[in-house]
């Protein structure tokens, strides 16, 4: 019987030899070109990231009137902020806000696949692609959320939200306690992808 | 109905992995990167013609596809982007762009010296469009001048349909009912046909409630609600479950 769970020993570099096989030979096949994947990646590290959701988070904070406009037409709000165009760019045509409040926390989750918003929050980190959290957030958040060391008062109500079609969700977390006077770039800086998504909060101020 | 498609709810699962990197090996990377470009290179995008030699479609639902085509042992074994490895290098070859025999003797000389360069060569046009895809997007929207068959409030029979290759119906939710909560503005069309499953044209989508006692009676927990969005092909009005 052929054990299904073992990995060659070489499974990373053999791995990333592939990969790099794989990206010559399109090179050389004309397929993409010798920059493109530093170029996209350049992309989520200046136009489409975490960078733009916290900026609309931190405004959401500072104005209530921007903050109901998130939540109900989120796309008028984010062309409202004048981030960088891919602001509504891949995976990010069609998005939703959801608001935390006092009796709601708001967690995203894709059960089928990684369906993330690329132009707000970039690229998915592992815990939200790793199948174990899709299954379980699903069924039994609280259990989950307490893995990431957030306690849920069980006052509160959970909304999970499963990302099935081609909305793409992001939570606004509440400001945080100890905020007041604090600049909108500040106040951005407390803003995680985690945060975002549901699985932490927005961090304290920095002591 | 394959595993793939009906994680959500699994139980004896392990702890959650908090591992907030995206990456967590550098050749994760330069596999995103190809993929990116394929979706923004493919065909069917309204885009201008770029010198790229790339002409077969390749979308989301392509990827999607070949992970829920993977024996779901091979879905838990391997990583994130090992999946998308295993499924673009297959793509490639499947289409003739290379040949098993070019990446397995190209595998082996990197393999022997990681350090080797790349080679050189590709002409701008072909990033600008890529940049392009990414600032732009391929938005699914379309206008509906019919009325969309249900509203805020109705309650909704999710549909069974058969999973041919690929569906967008969480398999947890077949069978359910639920309690429509936002009717999406117009029309959304999917990235491909997927059949029997009923998706593809543009159709009304509905974000759809669900109480997680009726999902899993007595094995979920109190206190949360779980809502999905799903097409209008998924749901059937209420009545029809009384008739089955």
């Amino acid at each position: 019987m052929t054990d299904r769970f073992a990995y060659p020993q070489d499974r990373e570099a053999r791995n990333a030899a592939r990969v790099r096989a794989l990206e010559a030979l399109l090179i050389e096949k004309g397929v993409i070109t010798d920059q493109t994947v530093d170029k996209v990646m350049q992309t989520f590290a200046t136009e489409m990231g975490p960078f733009n959701g916290a900026k609309l988070v931190a405004r959401a904070w500072i104005d209530d009137v921007f903050k109901a406009l998130l939540v109900t037409d989120t796309m008028a709000a984010v062309a409202q902020l004048g981030l960088p165009t891919g602001a509504a760019g891949a995976e990010g045509e069609h998005m939703r806000a959801v608001a935390n409040t006092p009796q709601v926390h708001n967690l995203i989750i894709c059960t089928l696949c990684s369906c993330y918003p690329w132009p707000v929050l970039g690229l998915p980190p592992y815990w939200y692609k790793d199948p174990s959290f899709r299954a379980r957030a699903a069924r039994e958040p609280r259990a989950v959320l307490k893995e990431f060391g957030l306690e849920v008062d069980p006052a509160k109500e959970i909304r999970t939200w499963d990302s099935s079609a081609q909305i793409r969700w992001f939570v606004v977390p509440e400001r945080p306690d100890g905020t007041q006077g604090m600049s909108e770039d500040d106040l951005a800086k407390l803003v995680t992808p985690e945060a975002m998504m549901g699985v932490a909060v927005a961090l304290p101020q920095a002591a | 109905m394959k595993l793939q498609h009906t994680l959500g709810g699994l139980e004896g699962l392990d702890p959650v992995q908090p591992e907030f990197r995206v990456f967590v090996e550098p050749w994760e990377e330069r596999i995103f990167g190809i993929h990116t470009a394929m979706m923004a290179l493919s065909p069917q995008l309204n885009l201008p013609q770029t010198s790229s030699t790339f002409s077969t479609v390749w979308t989301w639902a392509d990827l999607r596809k070949g992970a829920e085509a993977m024996n779901p042992f091979d879905y838990f074994k391997y990583r994130y982007y090992e999946k998308w490895l295993g499924g673009i290098s297959g793509y490639f070859v499947a289409n003739g762009y290379i040949t098993q025999a070019e990446i397995d003797a190209r595998t082996d000389e990197y393999l022997a010296d990681p350090a080797k360069p790349l080679p050189s060569g590709g002409t701008p046009d072909v990033d600008d469009r890529i940049h392009t895809y990414l600032m732009d997007g391929d938005s699914p929207w379309h206008q509906w001048a019919d009325k969309p068959r249900f509203a805020v409030g109705d309650i909704v029979l999710v549909g069974d349909p058969p999973t041919v290759e690929h569906t967008r119906l969480p398999g947890y939710l077949r069978n359910k009912v639920g309690v429509v909560e936002t009717v999406y503005d117009d029309a959304f069309s999917y990235l491909c046909s997927t059949g029997p499953d009923g998706i593809g044209p543009a159709m009304p989508v509905y974000c759809v409630k669900f109480d997680p006692q009726h999902l899993w009676p007595g094995n979920a927990e109190p206190g949360f609600s779980i809502y999905a969005d799903l097409f209008d092909a998924y749901l059937r009005p209420v009545v029809d479950r009384a008739a089955a």
